[in-house]
C-alpha cells in the first residue's frame, strides 16, 4: 500500500481550513494530511490540532508559500512517503479530482502530474489581468522547456520520491511553481497536465496582488532562465547523499 | 604648470587621508572588541584603511592612474571610491543572500522538530 501525503499550505486559513481537511477525509480517508502552517495570526493552528488524524508543522514565522510548501517536501522525505499532493487551504483545490491525479503518479505516467485550469474541458475564466499575467509566464515555461506546459501557477500537483528528493533540496522562496517546472525538465523528470476545476476560494485573501505582480513576473522570469544555466546533475540523485533523511545527516565536523 | 598643479595632491590632504584611515583603523578595532563586528568583516574594513593609508603616505599611485586613464584627479578619486563601495555593497548582498537561506532552512528544521517532539510528547502520554 503506497504511503501518499496531502500538504496543506495555510497561511491565515481559519475559515475554510476544516471545511477543506473535513473534504479530504472523506473522498481520499487514506492519504495522510498535514498542514503546514506559515505563521498565521488567526486560529489556523488551534483549529487544525482540533481535528484528529491531522499532523500540524507550524513554523515559526511567516516564510511565504515556496518555504511552506518545501517544509511539507521535507516532512515527507523524512516520513518516507511514495508520493505527496498539493492542496490548498482555501478551498480552490478541486479534493473530487486528487486520487486521480495521484493514482497517475502512482502508476508512474510521470513524475509529477499537474491539475490544470486550461487544458481543453476544465471550465476556468480568470480575470484580463490574470490572464495576461499567466499566457507570458507560460510563454516563457514553454519558450523554456520546450513547450507542452499550459497552467504554470496551479499548485494543486502530486509528486513521486524523486521529485519531492529534489524540492526537498531545492525549492524557491516565491512563486515556485512556474520555477520549479524549469528545474524538473533539467533534472530530466517528466511534468503532465491534466485538466481540473478550481473552487472559488472560499475565504481569506489571495496571495497574489496587483503590486506584486510586477515583482512576479521579473522575478519568475530571472529565475526561469538563470534555472537553464544551473547545473543540476549532482542534485538529483535519489539514492545519493541528498536522499538521506535531514535528521541522519552525518556531522561534518 | 597648470597641469602639474591640477596633479599634486596638498599635504594638508594626505595628511587627512592618513588621518581619516587611522580613525576608521581604530573604530573598527574597537568594534571588533566590542564583538559587534566579525573579524572576517574586519578584514575587509581594514584593507579599506590600509588603502587609505598606502595612498596618503605615497600620492604618487593616485597622480599615476590619474594620468594613464587621463582623468581629472579628483574624478579618479570619485570613480575608484564609487566602484570600491559598489563591489562592496555586492559583497554584502551575497552574504545576506546567504544567511537567509540558512535561516530559512533552520526555520524549517525548527518547525519539523517541534513536530517530531509533540509526536514524542503524545506517544509518552499513550
Amino acid at each position: 500500500m503506497a504511503k501518499v501525503l496531502v500538504i496543506i499550505p495555510a497561511y491565515n486559513e481559519a475559515e475554510s481550513i476544516s471545511d477543506v481537511i473535513a473534504a479530504l477525509q472523506e473522498q481520499v480517508p487514506d492519504y495522510d494530511i498535514v498542514v503546514v502552517d506559515d505563521g498565521s495570526a488567526d486560529s489556523t493552528s488551534t483549529i487544525v490540532r482540533s481535528i484528529s488524524n491531522v499532523d500540524l508543522i507550524r513554523l515559526p514565522y511567516n516564510m511565504g508559500i515556496g518555504s511552506t510548501m518545501q517544509t511539507g517536501y521535507k516532512y515527507a522525505v523524512l516520513n518516507d512517503y511514495d508520493v505527496a499532493v498539493q492542496c490548498d487551504g482555501d478551498g480552490q483545490h478541486p479534493v473530487h479530482q486528487m486520487k486521480s491525479i495521484v493514482d497517475g503518479v502512482l502508476e508512474g505516467k510521470a513524475d509529477m502530474i499537474i491539475g490544470s485550469r486550461y487544458v481543453a474541458d476544465s471550465d476556468y475564466t480568470p480575470s484580463i489581468f490574470r490572464r495576461i499575467g499567466k499566457s507570458l509566464l507560460s510563454r516563457i515555461v514553454n519558450s523554456a522547456v520546450g513547450g507542452g506546459v499550459t497552467d504554470t501557477t496551479s499548485g494543486f500537483r502530486a509528486m513521486n520520491r524523486s521529485v519531492l528528493a529534489s524540492f526537498a533540496h531545492s525549492y524557491p522562496d516565491d512563486y515556485p511553481e512556474a520555477e520549479v517546472l524549469v528545474s524538473l525538465f533539467k533534472r530530466g523528470l517528466k511534468a503532465v497536465e491534466v485538466p481540473v476545476n478550481m473552487m472559488p476560494r472560499q475565504g481569506g485573501e489571495s496571495s497574489i496582488n496587483s503590486h506584486r505582480a510586477f515583482y512576479y513576473i521579473i522575478k519568475v522570469t530571472l529565475a526561469i532562465y538563470i534555472s537553464l544555466f544551473k547545473n543540476y546533475s549532482k542534485i538529483h540523485e535519489p539514492n545519493g547523499p541528498d536522499a538521506i533523511p535531514l535528521n541522519e545527516k552525518p556531522e561534518s565536523h | 604648470m597648470e597641469e602639474t598643479a591640477l596633479l599634486t595632491i596638498q599635504a594638508p590632504h594626505r595628511v587627512a587621508l592618513m588621518a581619516l584611515s587611522i580613525l576608521l583603523v581604530l573604530i573598527v578595532l574597537e568594534l571588533v572588541r566590542r564583538e559587534h563586528l566579525k573579524e572576517r568583516y574586519a578584514l575587509l574594513w581594514l584593507a579599506t584603511s590600509g588603502t587609505g593609508l598606502v595612498v596618503g603616505v605615497f600620492p604618487q599611485i593616485l597622480v599615476w592612474i590619474t594620468t594613464t586613464v587621463r582623468f581629472q584627479l579628483l574624478t579618479t578619486l570619485y570613480a575608484i571610491s564609487f566602484v570600491y563601495v559598489l563591489a562592496i555593497i555586492l559583497v554584502f548582498s551575497v552574504i545576506v543572500s546567504r544567511l537567509a537561506e540558512r535561516n530559512r532552512s533552520l526555520a524549517q528544521e525548527v518547525a519539523l522538530l517541534s513536530n517530531r517532539i509533540s509526536h514524542l510528547e503524545s506517544d509518552d502520554d499513550a
